[in-house]
């Protein structure tokens, strides 16, 4: 192997654990506020339902890039200092969260209204119905546009680079500036493609396991 | 009005910059059209060819697919401006704008335009070949316009999401939208004014779009549904 590879791999590696944490982090808090606020969105109350509405609209209907960079720099003018992390995380949350409100929206609207209102029928109360009659069939139907999320957030955890996080991208891109000083070629080829095919490794089981989610829906 | 460390908000400087932003404004749209209407192309063409299960062809297609819709659009930015001069192909950064667009919302389509031409149910193509149509006008008479309207919801989301992430070519410094408010904000230090009008004028865009696309869905329903 030729000498620069060893010292450029271990330190992507200490990027791809930044980039490990930031994914699970913003998957998890994306899942959570979004369960409740899609939960939210099925309520009978007009008010409620609006309000979530606008949350979903605007970090559905802005650029991820533009999210982060709001969050990063306009946040300490209003007093609240952030390091890139955080503000990665709370960027990548916002817009996953919104995505995954829509996700369990539709998928509590994909059970047929006659399946609740039987329900109502026999006697089961809101929670009952839900849990008893419209969560698990809503669960099945969660589960392929729920995984095809945890890709997408994923992958839109390298556009934290742009904001300077030192995570398996800007870690690339810099030992690739780093050869290119030292002399020498930048042998930016094998290093951006060993991200990609990372990514693709994590990724494609995962789109994999999902349309197979989809096939036995059917 | 005043936050904060004394910052005041001040939104005339806005319009001392209207030229420049005006500038990146049609430079995001420019690598936005050319790239929707790119995956719209490369979407249907390859997704008719793989929905007629041409062997080897097929199969080509699934690895373009796989390996764009699996791998950050970032990173193949990236990959298209600093990794292939290396072999050889030197691109400016509008061309990586628009080519990156191209192909990955290519391959989405692909995707979807696939789907929708499989969703058609079969006894139309039976009934076609049937009434002695051949494979190929089946598909062109009958399973497209189907196809192509099943397609069109989960296409057009692809096409808005190509326009929104035009804004990541920030990262190779071409001066879209993105890219001129960055720079604005470097020259005037307005970041709180400069990042609001940003974020206004991409969602009043993409709420645009998603009001022309429910037009267009509307207009194209099949009737009595499928």
């Amino acid at each position: 192997m030729p000498p620069w590879v060893g010292p450029v791999a271990s330190y992507v590696a200490s990027g791809l654990r930044t980039t490990a944490l930031l994914a699970l982090v913003s998957v998890v808090a994306s899942v959570v506020v979004g369960v409740v606020l899609g939960t939210l969105l099925t309520l009978p109350s007009r008010v409620v339902r609006a309000v979530v509405r606008v949350y979903v609209e605007v970090w559905r209907g802005l650029p991820i890039i533009v999210i982060l960079f709001f969050i990063f720099f306009v946040l300490p003018i209003i007093g609240i200092r952030v390091d890139t992390f955080t503000a990665a995380a709370v960027g990548l949350t916002l817009w996953g969260s919104a995505n995954m409100a829509e996700v369990v929206r539709g998928a509590v609207q994909s059970v047929p209204r006659g399946q609740g209102e039987a329900a109502a029928a026999l006697g089961f109360s809101w929670p009952g119905r839900m849990r008893h009659v419209i969560l698990p069939q809503a669960t099945r139907r969660v589960l392929p546009p729920l995984i095809g999320l945890v890709v997408n957030l994923t992958q839109q955890t390298s556009l934290a680079a742009v904001i300077g996080l030192l995570d398996v991208l800007e870690a690339s891109q810099r030992s690739i500036e780093r050869l290119t000083l030292s002399g020498g070629s930048t042998h930016a080829v094998p290093i951006l493609g060993a991200v990609l095919g990372v990514f693709f490794v994590v990724c494609l089981p995962l789109t994999m396991l999902s349309r197979w989610f989809e096939r036995r829906l059917r | 009005m005043v936050l904060a460390d004394g910052y005041h908000f001040e939104l005339g400087f806005l319009f001392d910059h209207l030229g420049e932003i005006g500038a990146g404004l049609l430079r995001t749209l420019e690598i936005s059209v050319i790239g929707m209407a790119g995956a719209l192309v490369v979407g249907v063409a390859l997704g008719a060819l793989a929905a007629l299960n041409v062997p080897v062809v097929r199969q080509l297609i699934a690895v373009y697919v796989e390996v764009f819709r699996n791998t950050p659009l970032l990173v193949q930015i990236f990959f298209l401006f600093f990794a292939l001069p290396e072999i050889g192909f030197q691109l400016d950064g509008f061309t990586v704008g628009w080519l990156s667009l191209l192909l990955w919302g290519g391959a989405y389509n692909v995707e979807n335009f696939r789907a929708g031409f499989e969703a058609v149910e079969g006894g139309y193509v039976e009934a076609c070949r049937a009434l002695g149509f051949a494979r190929v006008a089946a598909f062109r008479e009958v399973v497209f316009p189907l196809g192509t309207r099943i397609a069109l919801p989960s296409v057009i989301n692809i096409l808005i999401s190509v326009f929104k992430n035009s804004s990541f070519m920030v990262a190779i410094s071409f001066p879209e939208l993105t890219e001129t408010a960055v720079n604005i904000v470097a020259v005037t230090f307005r970041v709180f004014e400069m990042f609001l009008a940003l974020g206004v004028v991409y969602l009043g865009l993409v709420w645009l779009l998603s009001l022309g696309a429910q037009v267009v869905e509307r207009r194209l329903a099949i009737p009595g549904g499928h």
